[in-house]
């Protein structure tokens, strides 16, 4: 007789659906929405080559390269964001909106390769630092 | 009961006129209290009449033949015997009859219980079919509790006569005979714990399977008008004897209101059960009725 219990709680408690428009509270670490900050990103495509539901799509160019995604295709399993390395990848703590139109949210970004980072000095020891400033002639040479 | 009384009781209360809006109308309170006792919102008010006229507005698929024919025809046939069943209902009060018209109420609420089987087979679908064989095995088992309880009441009285039955003052046997009723509703309307037949997550939707469009529209137009027939039945045989016609129409809906409220408690407080149980849990009720019902309609009769 417990269902019935529940059955009239369950009556006079109001409900736990709601109608659209309104969307349900999120959790924290909800994954939503993949953002992306064109400023961050390498170029490396790690994203498209994690993302199974190839919701990602990757084009590479000369000095440039093509990056979009669309949520239609996500299945929102956060495995680009995870594996991005630059954080050029986020998620949004939310409900993906409603949309009516294919490919109405997806986002696509044509961004300029960066000039590759200059190398960084290697490392000098203080003796050939030394040797540098007082070559020591070879016999060979006189 | 001359041909207008007949026509007007067939056209307009309890028949179509009435009967359509309160088969949406029952629709509706079944699935919303369904919801509401599950902690959800429910359909708006309007979405059975939504739910008709967007089927009538789809095309069916093309079929040749007798099947083809036959597909076409179950559904007309049991929105006819529906609606003839509910304009049998003696729910005004001298609202005429005839002898014998229990019998023709009795067909017409099993005829699209027949159509349904029918429906399924002539579908030819693997699901039709074995929702076809569930019905007809569940429509053995509760009809004869289901006839048992009627037929009692009637040979206590020696009539068969629908109102001579409904203005009967409440006696033992009239109340066992409306909750054996009422055990039967769920099964005839394929409520938990009895959905066998259109057990969605086993076989779709059972003989519905291969429907669509305006067929399907009148599936479920046939089925809101059993739920007016046969609640409408237990309002009738519960309800008190009135002489003011509005009161009598009146108490007529709350009653029938009243009974699907209860059947939507049910089919939200319970599963549904394999079709062993049911079969067993029928033919064991039937057992304790037989016994009941023919040795209190036999004690009546030597009373009187």
């Amino acid at each position: 007789m417990n269902i019935f219990a529940m059955l009239w709680k369950n009556l006079w408690g109001g409900s736990r659906t709601m109608l659209f428009p309104a969307r349900p509270k999120v959790s924290e670490g909800f994954r939503g929405l993949v953002r992306f900050d064109p400023a961050l990103c390498t170029g490396c495509a790690i994203c498209r080559f994690r993302c199974t539901a190839r919701a990602i799509e990757f084009k590479a160019g000369k000095g440039e390269f093509y990056w979009s995604y669309d949520p239609g295709h996500c299945t929102f399993c956060g495995r680009c964001v995870e594996g991005c390395k630059a954080h050029a990848l986020s998620q949004d703590a939310e409900c993906p909106p409603v949309y009516l139109t294919i490919g109405a949210l997806k986002n696509s970004y044509t961004v300029a390769r960066k000039p590759p980072a200059p190398k960084p000095a290697p490392a000098i020891s203080p003796a050939a630092a030394e040797s540098a400033v007082n070559p020591v002639p070879t016999g060979g040479a006189q | 009961m001359n041909l207008t009384t007949a026509l007007a009781r067939l056209l307009i209360f309890p028949g179509l006129l009435f009967a359509v809006p309160a088969a949406w109308f029952f629709l509706w309170v079944e699935r919303k209290a369904v919801a509401l006792m599950q902690g959800r919102i429910g359909p708006p008010f309007m979405q059975p009449f939504f739910d008709f006229i967007k089927l009538l507005g789809k095309t069916t698929p093309q079929r040749s033949g007798v099947a083809g024919l036959l597909m076409r025809l179950w559904p007309l046939l049991a929105v006819s015997a529906a609606a003839g069943a509910v304009g049998l209902l003696p729910v005004l009060p001298s609202s005429g009859g005839f002898e014998g018209d229990l019998i023709l109420l009795l067909a017409l609420l099993e005829l699209p219980s027949m159509c349904i089987i029918a429906a399924g087979f002539s579908s030819r679908s693997i699901f039709g079919e074995i929702g076809s064989a569930r019905e007809a095995v569940l429509s053995v088992s509760y009809n004869v509790v289901f006839l048992l309880a009627i037929v009692s009441i009637a040979a206590s009285q020696h009539t068969f006569r629908l109102e001579a039955l409904a203005h009967l003052p409440a006696s033992p046997l009239q109340i066992l005979g409306i909750a054996a009723i009422l055990v039967c509703l769920p099964a005839k309307l394929h409520l938990n714990p009895f959905s066998l037949p259109n057990a969605e997550q086993e076989i779709y939707s059972g003989p519905m399977t291969e429907y669509a469009g305006p067929e399907l529209a009148m599936w479920e137009l046939s089925h809101g008008l059993e739920w007016v027939a046969a609640t409408g039945l237990v309002a009738t045989l519960a309800a008190p004897h009135l002489t003011t016609w509005w009161l009598a129409a009146l108490v007529f809906v709350v009653l029938s209101f009243a009974v699907v409220l209860l059947l939507s408690a049910l089919a939200a407080a319970t599963a549904r059960l394999a079709i062993d149980t049911t079969v067993r849990f029928y033919w064991q009720c039937t057992l304790i009725f037989a016994v009941l019902a023919i040795s209190s309609a036999l004690l009546m009769r030597f009373r009187s």
